[in-house]
């Protein structure tokens, strides 16, 4: 049942209409309109910083969905995401630099497209390696074998054997023209935008509606108690194995995105630090929602490049600021998830929960 | 309460628009304080904020002073990208940068965007202008020095050692195979031991952040290599070099300028003794023609870090702004203040420009972006630097030297 009161005046009379993604003719026409601001709004306005910042939440978005699934929607907690990232990334980018395609793949622009399909497959299935422990291990125990995924592919497999194939050395560069959707090359900020946008889309709404099915109901049972959910029938360890692999291919199909930002990949760009970046997005979006892990991304990136837009004009004056702007940015992080856990555990997501729910039934809020 | 919110609001439009910063030269600069590579990088940081001040006691661009946007960027790539699209907003004419990871992540984008990348990286693979045009700095690469002090290696010392002429001298590399900055010249450096006959033992992975190498130094306990290249930074190789000592591996150090400076023999100590490194500039407070300017700077924007603790990289900083500057003021000349312009009439038309500051004479050609071949290897002798021998690559393997741009 949607947990979403409805206007007054609305009610379902049918499971299909219980069930709708949008459920009343007000929601849908705010969907139009958020399509219109995300599709025509934001490109219209931003200069290449800001649609670089979005991209960044775009890539905070798919890294921490996968995190949100198996710690929010699963109960796994993981250490270790950067890791599936850094698979989706490279095996991508030695398919495309690597691998001998038809030329009629390459001439219809699909190598890149393709390439991003089969490192989500490849990070899923990574992911699932990394996965089994959870079959014997949880809690702490399960940290640590997700913080072992991080360092056995990205500091040994990554670093000592991947990144020496074609003899380039570390620093993988993607030639202009290789990162090809279509006619299009993906060249600008505009167009990894646009390729961002609809990524975010595609893989929300892959979630979504996982966590809607069966599948999801088993997630959802595992993570509030596992005992319980195997006495009901529910084969903890298929589920278990099933959540790594949606959330390694979700992360797969992240790092194969932010190949097409920069053109280029070293084992520098998946860091430790960025895994748990994920764990503290979602915390402060709020664990177990998905508009928490997009409210999270904007937190965690739109607020601390507006802190450092603050910060520049008094630079100036204290011209120190600027450099120290990264303490003051990791000290708001810390701080930022210690208020969230003390004054709203719930996060991000819950204050949109409530928000909503008061317009919805306002004037009679009540 | 709105009002003073409405002022603050306007005050930092103003302060952010670009008419405010119409008649400055905007550069922007990326500095690592805090993240893997902040044992050297602090340093470096004060010395650019210190040379731009000093260019701009002097004139500027012509005339126009330079505002330096500086960030610390942690040594993380995404945090870069962000700060580098900073900088284009702000309408930066160039870029300072720092680590090598950064800088060949961002060198497509670089390129692209046609923005002269000034980087505290010399990575050999930055050097090919047909591939890496607006990468840029005022030293000689890595994969050079590594050349270079293995050379200087094989030339003083082995002639020394009680089994030359009976064997093959042994080179072991240790380093972090994860950073591209150490990782750079490996194969430079194998491919020069390859030249001079040496056999090359196992490679040992040593974090920037190591506390602990003793693993790595037993691993060549078998190997027994008469010299160690070292590619991290000071911290994590003083680490190793004490390890080694104290395990009696007996070899020689050899390790890259990130490493070498003056904080190596006080962390160090004994272990660090007879150390050899390329250089690409003086070591702070030594006698150049500038250095009296670098002191008093240092000691005018930064009086709370006394010259006894200020090291090279200071004046590794001061020689990149000093370029920028140079080739800066070039392209203001010639009408041309652009990215392009800064290279092509910038850049590019320097010709065995001295800074004064003890390092390379700087030759930039539209075909090589290496600028010298020639590279001063000094070692550490009770804790002070010494120079062993001037290595001239180019002069001494002419038909090689064109073949060892790029890598």
């Amino acid at each position: 049942m949607s947990t979403t009161f409805l206007p007054c005046g609305e009610y379902h009379q049918n499971y299909r209409e219980d069930h709708a993604w949008w459920q009343t003719k007000f929601i849908k026409a705010k969907m139009v309109l958020l399509m219109l601001v995300l599709f025509v709004g934001i490109p219209y306005v931003s200069d290449s910083y800001w649609l670089s910042v979005c991209n960044q939440i775009g890539y905070t978005v798919l890294g921490a969905l996968g995190v949100q699934l198996l710690i929010g929607f699963c109960g796994q907690v993981t250490l270790g995401h950067a890791a599936f990232l850094a698979v989706g990334a490279y095996t991508s980018t030695l398919l495309i630099l690597e691998f001998p395609w038809p030329k009629f793949l390459l001439d219809l622009g699909l190598a890149y497209p393709v390439s991003i399909l089969i490192a989500a497959v490849v990070a899923g299935i990574w992911s699932v390696l990394f996965g089994l422990p959870s079959a014997k291990v949880k809690g702490f125990y399960l940290i640590l074998t997700t913080m072992a995924a991080q360092f056995i592919t990205v500091d040994f497999v990554i670093t000592q054997y991947i990144s020496q194939i074609g003899g380039r050395g570390q620093a993988f560069s993607l030639p202009l023209g290789t990162i090809k959707i279509g006619p299009w090359v993906i060249d600008s900020d505009l167009k990894v935008y646009y390729m961002m946008i609809v990524l975010v889309i595609l893989l929300t709404a892959l979630l979504v509606n996982l966590l809607r099915s069966r599948v999801g109901r088993a997630w959802v049972a595992i993570r509030d108690n596992d005992i319980s959910a195997e006495v009901m029938g529910i084969n903890v360890v298929q589920y278990k194995l099933m959540a790594f692999f949606v959330a390694g291919f979700i992360g797969g199909v992240a790092g194969a995105f932010w190949i097409s930002n920069l053109a280029a990949i070293s084992p520098e760009h998946f860091p430790w630090f960025w895994s748990l970046w994920l764990v503290g997005v979602i915390l402060i979006g709020g664990v177990g929602s998905i508009h928490g892990t997009i409210f999270g991304s904007i937190f965690m990136v739109v607020v601390m490049e507006l802190l450092q837009m603050a910060v520049i004009p008094l630079a100036s004056s204290y011209p120190k600021l600027l450099m120290d702007f990264l303490f003051i940015k990791e000290a708001a992080f810390g701080l930022a998830i210690c208020a969230f856990m003390i004054f709203e555990p719930n996060g991000l997501a819950y204050r949109w929960w409530q928000a909503k729910n008061y317009f919805n039934l306002w004037p009679f809020s009540y | 309460m709105k009002a003073r919110a409405l002022v603050m609001v306007l005050a930092m439009a103003l302060a952010f628009s670009p008419a405010a910063m119409a008649q400055e030269v905007v550069i922007g600069a990326l500095n690592d304080m805090t993240g893997a590579t902040s044992d050297v990088g602090k340093d470096y940081a004060l010395g650019i904020a210190e040379a731009v001040n000093y260019c701009n006691d002097n004139g500027g661009v012509n005339g126009k002073p330079i505002k330096l946007i500086q960030f610390d960027y942690g040594y993380r790539v995404p945090e870069a990208l962000t700060k580098y699209k900073l900088f284009q907003r702000m309408k930066a004419v160039a870029v300072q940068g720092w680590g090598t990871g950064d800088t060949e992540a961002l060198a497509p984008t670089v390129t692209a965007d046609k923005m002269p990348y000034v980087s505290a990286s010399y990575s050999g693979h930055l050097t090919d202008p047909k591939k890496t045009p607006y990468n840029l700095f005022a030293a000689t690469d890595y994969s050079t020095n590594a050349r270079a002090t293995l050379t200087a290696w094989f030339d003083k010392r082995w002639p020394k050692h009680a089994d030359f002429g009976k064997r093959k001298p042994r080179l072991a590399c240790m380093f972090m195979a994860a950073s591209p900055y150490a990782s750079a010249p490996i194969k430079a450096i194998k491919d020069q031991a390859a030249l001079l006959g040496f056999d090359i033992g196992p490679d040992q992975d040593v974090s920037l952040f190591a506390v602990d190498t003793k693993s790595q130094v037993l691993g060549l306990k078998d190997f027994k290599p008469d010299v160690l290249w070292h590619g991290n930074t000071t911290m994590s190789v003083a680490t190793t070099m004490r390890d080694a000592y104290a395990l009696g591996l007996g070899a020689d150090h050899i390790v890259n300028l990130w490493a070498f400076d003056e904080n190596l023999p006080r962390l160090a100590e004994k272990a660090a003794e007879g150390t050899m490194a390329g250089t690409v500039n003086a070591f702070y407070g030594e006698n150049t023609p500038l250095m009296p300017k670098v002191l008093e700077y240092g000691k005018k924007f930064n009086p709370g870090v006394p010259p006894e603790k200020r090291t090279i990289h200071t004046i590794q900083a001061w020689s990149n702004v000093l370029a920028l500057w140079e080739a800066m003021k070039r392209a203001d000349k010639a009408g041309a203040l652009n990215g392009e312009g800064i290279l092509k009439k910038g850049f590019e038309t320097m010709k065995d420009f001295d800074l004064g500051l003890g390092g390379a004479k700087l030759t930039y050609t539209d075909t090589d972006h290496r600028v010298s071949g020639t590279v001063p290897v000094y070692e550490l002798r009770g804790g002070k630097f010494q120079l062993v021998q001037v290595v001239d690559l180019k002069g001494r393997w002419p038909d090689k030297w064109a073949s060892w741009m790029g890598w």
